[in-house]
């Protein structure tokens, strides 16, 4: 009898793994083993925000020193349970053991104590997070402090991040954190939560955190857990299907964060085509951000609008630009990319019936599942363009911006572009359009990290309450000292 | 086609000769007998299906550029068996793979030519520089070429384009008549072959679209073309622009911005046209089937219709008295998605009391086959002899033995296609048990009446992740609306 893996559930500093039931297993997926969730369903709750008071006696500080801490104990050459869950991962990650592997090395310096420190202070304040921030306006002392929540995170699973990344902002927030795990990673979280218990098991933040899986959809279970008297904020990864279910629950005092599913597309301007030099260097920054973890991120590049022009020279250069792409993606390191786990068959049906369209699209590779590059003839994209996956990307020729502007619309995250000085012509009306991110081309998932706004939202500042304190300033006259016709009721 | 055909090398003639029967008018050979058509034993089925393979795809590949090419690079020449020809189906979504700018921009003589890729009619030449819609240019191919061009505009925004002839359309509409009115193991009576009977259907009279189009020729098939037996709702032609520019506006208000509608300015100028069609609509589909089936009562007729509407029809029929309404022998035929209500277990004995039809019955079948699979006695789909069934592997596309029950894409090849190579893949997931026989006594395997579109299954499984993925929404099966598996 082979042993099933568990999906080890975790709250506030124990670690259950009794009432076993089995998940998964759908359409050739393994199956594995965690807590039957309606056994959990009355101890996820913290009960009364109140209980969030032993958060308040850390220092940021602390809290800092707390994570740096976690960080090291994350590293995998030393942390049983991470070594057991990237094991267990290989086989539900949409990603191969190159990428998944370079993911896990990476988590210690997620928790970097510098890295934690200036994204809190840039995104949130940090002064905002240690007390109460006066400032005069309107004849007022305002003074403003942002408080932690009981918050539910739904996370996505393609980059077995989301967990980590979680944990951390509700640490720093002062937050209770619930984090609902994905069948494409329902191990890493938990062994993140099984390190805390190790180390700190009456700590604070150990005592804040609880990690569960349960199958999305459940009514029972979700109708119990998501209550306002249980929950104040949920914040769902993508999914369109896990984020509509949710919003049903959604009611005055229970507030939805969504980070909505969304893709990727860049521009690449007629500079970019010019000469071979250009070319070139273009291929690669495309390469790059299609094929990084293997194409699975929403900000991973899908279409590229070339502004080289429909005329016959400028499909030309497409093509060529498609052959240098298609090797630029065979050739990064494999920490970055690889061959694909799988190759969507529908996406390969798809592709493979383009090949025989040749009058308007170009495929180059595709045929042994290592991904693809399709240049379409024509400024239009491939019918099939929501299905591009697996290293797959469909080059367009435009003859003008206003083209590349009518494809983005709410779905587009983010846009990279080249060269540079195209984006300052550009973010504006890309912004009007209804993208959220402009970045150098290549530099997608080298950036700042998911410091500030993320799809047009800063989710960090809405995980937090703001609370605001006022007091009149001396010179402010009451109201019930004003006569009759000298006061102004305004908001 | 039969002149053109070449011979495969070493096969026997009289199997050639008995495929190009079915390939030619199956109907004819058959003497439309439904009992004749289902009774032959499987080896020689088969036997024949692979010679009429080997001869559709010697005279198809040198026809069709896209065949052809395919075929070449897969090196593929003679067939010896019927599952190796399974690499050369067509997806069904190759029938929309122009750009969608050839239409925004009204380049008919690039979607000419594009279209004649996939057909042995060649319309590349035709002069189509006149044409301002897709109506007008349809009907120009209608008009000069053995082709009536189906389309149908689904969720995605598209507008699917399929090279049928009308010798497809005719077929199409043949191949209900028989399974709907005869009693397999009995022979066909008179009537059954020969009579007329109405045909009353809540949809349009004509129009490009393969919804509109169908009730041309089923007035063919059950009325031998007398007008005065084809009772449709919509006495006009469904626009083919119109259900275009629908579904752009749809796709258009998905993607967040209803107001950015790729389409030309005289089409988005109708919008308001749509609208008012669509206004009412299912209300003037259930006054329209009322009315009908009063004038109708004690005649033999075929209604058709979504299951939903026929419900609630028939409900209302029945609360106004009335019952058993059509004449002996009449037949009710329904299907499509359920849309989010629950029928009532009894629904289809509601159907069939106020109706007056022995059983309901529900159909199988798409715009890319010419052969419309209905349910047996026993719920099952049998195949007639000229459609070759498969189960693809949804990993690898590669054919499920044809033994036991298997489960995969469904994909069909009719050796009766006449306007395109014959070989389609769906996007269904259905079932079939190659080795049990079926308790209605016909001997062709069937598919199993469970059939669910694969884009619909897809997403469910709680793997989250933040990169959006298609919408699964089905396509609107806009081909004889509720009749539809």
């Amino acid at each position: 009898m082979s042993i099933q893996p568990i999906s080890y559930a975790v709250i506030r500093g124990k670690v259950i793994d009794t009432d076993l039931i089995e998940f998964g297993g759908r359409g050739g997926d393994i199956t594995f083993l965690a807590p039957d969730p309606h056994t959990l369903v009355d101890q996820l709750p913290l009960g009364s925000s109140t209980r969030m008071q032993d958060l308040y006696e850390l220092s940021f500080e602390q809290i800092l020193d707390y994570l740096e801490e976690l960080g090291q104990r994350l590293d995998i050459n030393s942390n049983e349970h991470m070594r057991a869950a990237r094991e267990l991962s290989y086989a539900t990650a949409p990603t191969t053991k190159p990428i998944l592997d370079a993911y896990y090395a990476s988590m210690p310096v997620m928790f970097d104590r510098e890295r934690i420190r200036g994204s809190t202070d840039f995104t949130i304040g940090i002064p905002y997070l240690e007390g109460w921030v006066e400032q005069p306006i309107n004849g007022s002392n305002v003074s403003i402090r942002a408080y932690g929540s009981r918050a539910l995170h739904i996370v996505a699973g393609n980059g077995p991040v989301v967990g980590a990344l979680s944990i951390l902002r509700g640490a720093v927030t002062r937050s209770d954190t619930m984090i609902k795990v994905p069948s494409n990673d329902p191990f890493t979280t938990g062994a993140i939560a099984r390190t805390m218990c190790d180390f700190a098991p009456d700590h604070p933040i150990t005592r804040h955190v609880s990690v569960a899986y349960w199958r999305g959809g459940d009514e029972a279970f979700e109708a119990r857990l998501y209550q306002p008297h249980n929950i104040e904020k949920i914040i769902a990864w993508g999914g369109f299907a896990s984020v509509k279910h949710v919003t049903k629950y959604i009611q005055p005092g229970l507030e939805l964060i969504s980070l909505d599913p969304k893709r990727s597309a860049s521009i690449v301007g007629a500079e970019g085509v010019e000469n071979d030099a250009m070319l070139q260097e273009a291929a690669v920054r495309i390469a790059t951000d299609v094929g990084t973890g293997n194409q699975t991120a929403c900000s991973s590049c899908r279409i590229v609008y070339v502004m080289c022009g429909t005329d016959d020279d400028g499909i030309e250069k497409l093509k060529r630009l498609g052959q240098l792409t298609y090797d630029a993606i065979l050739a990064l390191p494999s920490d970055l990319s690889t061959m694909p786990k799988r190759y969507d068959p529908e996406l390969k049906s798809n592709v493979d019936a383009l090949r025989l369209n040749d009058d308007w699209y170009t495929v180059i590779g595709g045929e042994n599942g290592e991904g693809a590059v399709i240049v379409s003839h024509t400024s239009d994209l491939v019918d099939f363009f929501e299905y591009l996956n697996d290293r797959t990307v469909n080059l367009v020729p435009v003859d003008t911006i206003d083209e590349v502007l009518d494809a983005v619309d709410a779905y587009t995250q983010t846009v990279g572009v080249f060269p540079d000085n195209l984006a300052d012509e550009l973010r504006h009306q890309v912004a009007l359009a209804g993208g959220q991110r402009l970045v150098s081309l290549g530099y997608a998932f080298n950036g700042p990290g998911l410091v500030g706004p993320q799809d047009g939202i800063e989710p960090m500042r809405r995980m937090v309450k703001w609370i605001v304190s006022e007091r009149p300033q001396a010179h402010v006259k009451p109201l019930w000292e004003l006569a009759e016709g000298e006061s102004a009721l305004v908001a | 086609m039969a002149t053109d055909v070449r011979s495969a090398a070493g096969s026997d003639v009289s199997v050639e000769r008995e495929a190009l029967a079915w390939m030619d008018d199956p109907y004819a050979h058959f003497g439309s007998s439904v009992t004749a058509m289902q009774s032959l034993d499987r080896d020689h089925v088969e036997a024949v299906q692979l010679a009429g393979l080997n001869m559709r795809l010697a005279d198809r590949r040198e026809k069709i550029r896209t065949l052809g090419k395919l075929a070449d690079a897969q090196g593929i020449g003679t067939l010896a068996s019927i599952d190796d020809v399974a690499p050369l189906m067509f997806r069904h979504d190759i029938y929309k793979s122009y750009p969608v700018s050839l239409l925004a921009k009204q380049r008919f003589d690039q979607l000419s030519t594009w279209l004649s890729r996939l057909t042995p009619y060649d319309c590349s030449q035709l002069d189509v520089s006149h044409c301002q819609s897709i109506d007008e240019w349809l009907t120009v191919i209608q008009a000069e070429t053995p082709l009536d061009v189906a389309t149908s505009s689904g969720s995605s925004g598209t507008c699917s384009f399929f090279p049928k002839s009308k010798k497809d359309y005719l077929f199409f509409a043949k191949s209900i008549r028989p399974q709907l009115l005869q009693t397999f193991g009995e022979a066909a009576s008179d009537a059954d072959l020969h009579d007329k009977i109405h045909v009353l259907t809540p949809l349009h009279r004509d129009g490009h679209a393969a919804s509109g189009r169908t009730g041309q020729y089923l007035k063919q098939a059950f009325a031998f073309g007398d007008d005065a037996y084809f009772h449709p709702c919509f006495d006009h032609k469904v626009s083919a622009d119109l259900q275009w520019l629908a579904a752009r506006v749809r796709a258009a208000a998905a993607k967040g911005d209803a107001t950015r509608v790729d389409v030309p300015p005289a089409l988005l100028a109708r919008r308001a046209e749509w609208e008012a069609e669509q206004k009412d609509m299912p209300a003037q589909q259930t006054e329209f089937l009322l009315r009908k089936t009063r004038e109708l009562a004690g005649q033999r007729v075929l209604s058709m219709g979504m299951t939903i509407m026929l419900h609630s029809v028939a409900k209302r029929g029945l609360a106004d008295g009335l019952r058993s309404a059509f004449g002996a022998g009449s037949q009710v035929m329904g299907g499509g998605g359920a849309k989010g209500v629950v029928l009532p277990p009894d629904h289809k004995q509601v159907i069939c009391d106020f109706f007056g039809a022995e059983r309901m019955r529900v159909a199988y079948g798409m715009t890319e086959l010419n052969t419309m699979l209905l349910n047996c006695e026993h719920d099952r789909y049998h195949l007639l002899p000229w459609v070759i069934p498969y189960l693809l592997d949804l990993e690898t596309g590669q054919p499920l033995p044809r033994k036991g029950r298997q489960q995969g894409r469904a994909a069909f090849f009719d050796l009766s296609q006449d306007g395109t190579w014959g070989g389609v893949v769906s996007g269904d997931l259905a079932t079939i048990d190659w080795d049990t026989p079926c308790a209605c006594g016909r001997v062709p395997v069937a598919v199993e009446i469970d059939i669910q579109r694969l884009s619909e299954l897809q997403g469910g499984d709680d793997k989250i992740t933040c990169a959006a993925q298609p919408a699964a929404h089905a396509e609107a099966m806009d081909f004889l609306t509720g009749t539809g598996g």
